[in-house]
């Protein structure tokens, strides 16, 4: 008896633990969902012009350190859009990073859209201008079921690429 | 209101222990090892994932597959390797859960085991990623999910300039030397501070154990292996991070709160995990417990025996060079800040003798709140009170049960813990005719709130340890009122009047 209740217990342990080891299921993405995501690092344009440095200037800074263009460093903040046929998914305005906000936007955005056909735009903008966008992509995804598509920015080509 | 909390616990612990005490004596009942069963777990967790390194292989196209064959080529070892890897890091999570709630309701984190309950935290917060990380290396669904929500969770961390998230993004980017990095951190990096965290957890613990008893080793390992053989462990499809894995088998043990980062965000994740961690942190100063005064030593009478040195449960006392012009080399000192006022040194002096004739009772160390001489004095006062038999109770002033034996009638006399009352003042009980009999009231081993309480009064009385019980003293007039191997205990009160009653044919 004392022997069988050993059992019992040790076997409950086990249960308890091959049991919640894999169960219950966890439901990630509902079976007719996509995703979305928007993931990239972009400076903001500065928020002044450089300065040409006078020759008197120049005289007076330390010659390591003499160079013609005064810019300021803090930059704008990025505003991003993403709409899949009339419905906005997204639309934030990224801070730049730094504290002297001189440093690159970062964005990554994970968003749920129903799986079918959309037309699917992108608005990027580094200019502090909330007019309009200073970038614009747009494209008709096929989004299965599970799919992740990746909005990305390309610094080198300054193109949003959708993918 | 804590101690409330307190009772409430141990009510549940207690009833627990009730039917477990039906299977298991008290030195192999789980519930009073499972800080050694989560050594044990992760002794199983290392051998079997020393067997799955050597098959193991550190690429994006490799790091699947090996696992795949060890898993289904070579499911007779490998499988059950993997699978024993899996469970045994599972068991250790719900022994170091029990284990914490378990100390936490005992009492057992406050005063001067602030440091050993404290010290328990970072060993939490190895032990979580040790695990997470074990998950990433699969490559499969779940490590696709696990690597892009630890990413994000250390996204929100405002130090980093780039996204780590981005790194997940394509096949393409997640290169071979991701998971040279990621083995290095769950195989050698956290491995190496567990270590040393599992050190400074028993640091400050005289005689810690380390491994539980053999039996109850044998006992888990082999129900471990009977899931592991019944239930093999499995990964979810390979890795795709053009798609997101829509249904997970999650690792609840380790994974119970990734959901909540994509059901709250990553910022209020870390909010809860890092205020929990705050909350147990000061718990042992919420509210402070009040001082008592720690154990005084008498030089006059310290003979420099060491045994209080021995005994003592957190090496509160140690021997130093004699200050004095008496002949001993050495005397014992007591460090106020790591003694608990428990009186265990007390029980182990051997000067302290209620016989004493000569002079006041003073012995070499002493408790100042709760002396030799006032258990003396309360010893000949109870002898007046009762009917015949007299039972004379001393109770561990922690024993739930104290009160119930008090409620029954008994004539109790309280000690810091069992292990306070030295073997002689039994002895001076019933030679001295104060009492026909003995009944000793304390936790039993593993759940003293001294660590040694019980294990040492019980040696004392088998005349195994110094100070022992003299012959002369007939032990069939002493009870245990704790579950002990031969104490024949369940239930103090039922002890109490069967022993009573023993005592009076």
């Amino acid at each position: 008896m004392k022997w069988l209740t050993e059992i019992t217990f040790y076997g409950l342990f086990a249960a308890f633990v091959g049991v919640f080891s894999a169960w219950p299921d966890y439901q990630l993405v509902a079976a007719d969902r996509a995703i979305v995501s928007v993931v990239f690092s972009h400076a903001g344009q500065r928020v002044g012009d450089c300065r040409i440095l006078t020759q008197d200037e120049l005289n007076e800074l330390p010659p390591n350190m003499r160079t013609m263009n005064d810019c300021p460093r803090e930059r704008h903040p990025v505003r991003v859009l993403l709409r899949s046929d009339s419905e906005t998914l997204y639309d934030a305005t990224l801070q730049p990073s730094g504290i002297w906000a001189d440093g690159k936007s970062n964005i990554y955005k994970r968003v749920e859209v129903q799986a079918g056909t959309h037309q699917l735009f992108v608005g990027v903008s580094d200019s502090g201008d909330d007019a309009g966008f200073d970038y614009e992509q747009s494209s008709v995804v096929d989004l299965v079921p599970g799919r992740n598509l990746i909005v990305q920015f390309d610094e080198q080509s300054q193109q949003i690429i959708i993918r | 209101m804590i101690e409330r909390v307190h009772r409430i616990g141990q009510g549940m612990f207690l009833a627990l222990q009730k039917p477990m005490s039906r299977a298991f004596e008290s030195t192999a009942n789980p519930l009073n090892h499972l800080g050694v069963l989560t050594i044990f777990f992760l002794w199983v967790v290392l051998i079997s994932g020393i067997w799955l390194l050597i098959f193991f292989s550190t690429s994006v196209s490799g790091a699947f597959d090996s696992v795949e064959y060890l898993t289904n080529e070579q499911w007779y070892l490998g499988g059950v390797m993997r699978s024993l890897h899996r469970y045994a890091s599972d068991a250790a999570i719900v022994t170091i859960f029990v284990h914490i709630l378990r100390e936490f309701m005992f009492n057992h984190y406050r005063r001067n085991r602030w440091f050993t309950w404290v010290s328990g935290v970072p060993l939490v917060w190895i032990i979580f990623p040790l695990g997470i990380t074990g998950y990433w290396l699969v490559w499969d669904e779940l490590a696709q999910y696990v690597a892009i929500s630890s990413a994000e969770l250390m996204d929100s961390i405002p130090i980093f300039t780039d996204s780590m998230a981005g790194n997940f993004l394509n096949d393409d980017l997640v290169s071979d030397r991701f998971f040279t990095l990621m083995a290095f951190f769950h195989l050698i990096g956290m491995p190496i501070f567990l270590v040393f965290g599992i050190w400074l957890h028993v640091f400050r613990l005289t005689s810690p154990r380390i491994n539980p008893p053999r039996r109850m080793m044998a006992a888990t390992l082999l129900c471990l292996l009977v899931l592991s053989a019944v239930y093999p462990a499995v990964s979810h499809e390979q890795a795709d991070l053009a798609m997101t894995p829509m249904v997970l088998r999650l690792d609840w043990f380790y994974l119970h709160f990734y959901p909540l980062i994509q059901i709250t965000s990553p910022g209020w994740v870390w909010l809860m995990l890092i205020a929990t961690s705050g909350v147990i942190v000061i718990a042992p100063w919420a509210p402070r417990e009040k001082a008592e005064s720690p154990a005084l030593v008498t030089l006059d009478y310290c003979n420099g025996c060491e045994r209080c040195v021995d005994d003592c449960p957190f090496g509160a006392v140690e021997m130093v060079p004699r200050t004095d012009d008496t002949n001993y080399s050495h005397q014992a000192e007591v460090d106020p800040d790591l003694c608990t006022s428990c009186g265990i040194c007390v029980g182990a002096c051997p000067t302290a003798t209620p016989f004493r004739s000569r002079g006041d009772l003073v012995p070499g160390i002493d408790l100042p709140d709760r002396s030799a001489a006032t258990l003396r004095d309360e010893i000949v006062a109870a002898d007046e009170q009762g009917a015949t038999p007299r039972v004379l109770v001393f109770g561990c002033r922690d024993d739930r049960q104290l009160r119930d034996l008090q409620e029954a009638g008994a004539r109790c006399i309280p000690v810091n813990c069992v292990g306070q009352l030295p073997p002689s003042y039994i002895d001076f009980a019933l030679s001295r005719d104060h009492a026909d009999g003995i009944m000793l009231l304390g936790c039993e081993n593993g759940l003293c709130t001294y660590r040694f309480g019980a294990n040492w009064t019980e040696q004392r009385l088998a005349r195994q340890r110094d100070p022992m019980v003299r012959r002369r003293v007939d032990l069939s007039r002493v009870a245990l009122g704790w579950q002990a191997p031969w104490s024949g205990c369940r239930n103090a009160v039922d002890k109490y009047k069967e022993f009573t009653a023993s005592l009076a044919k």
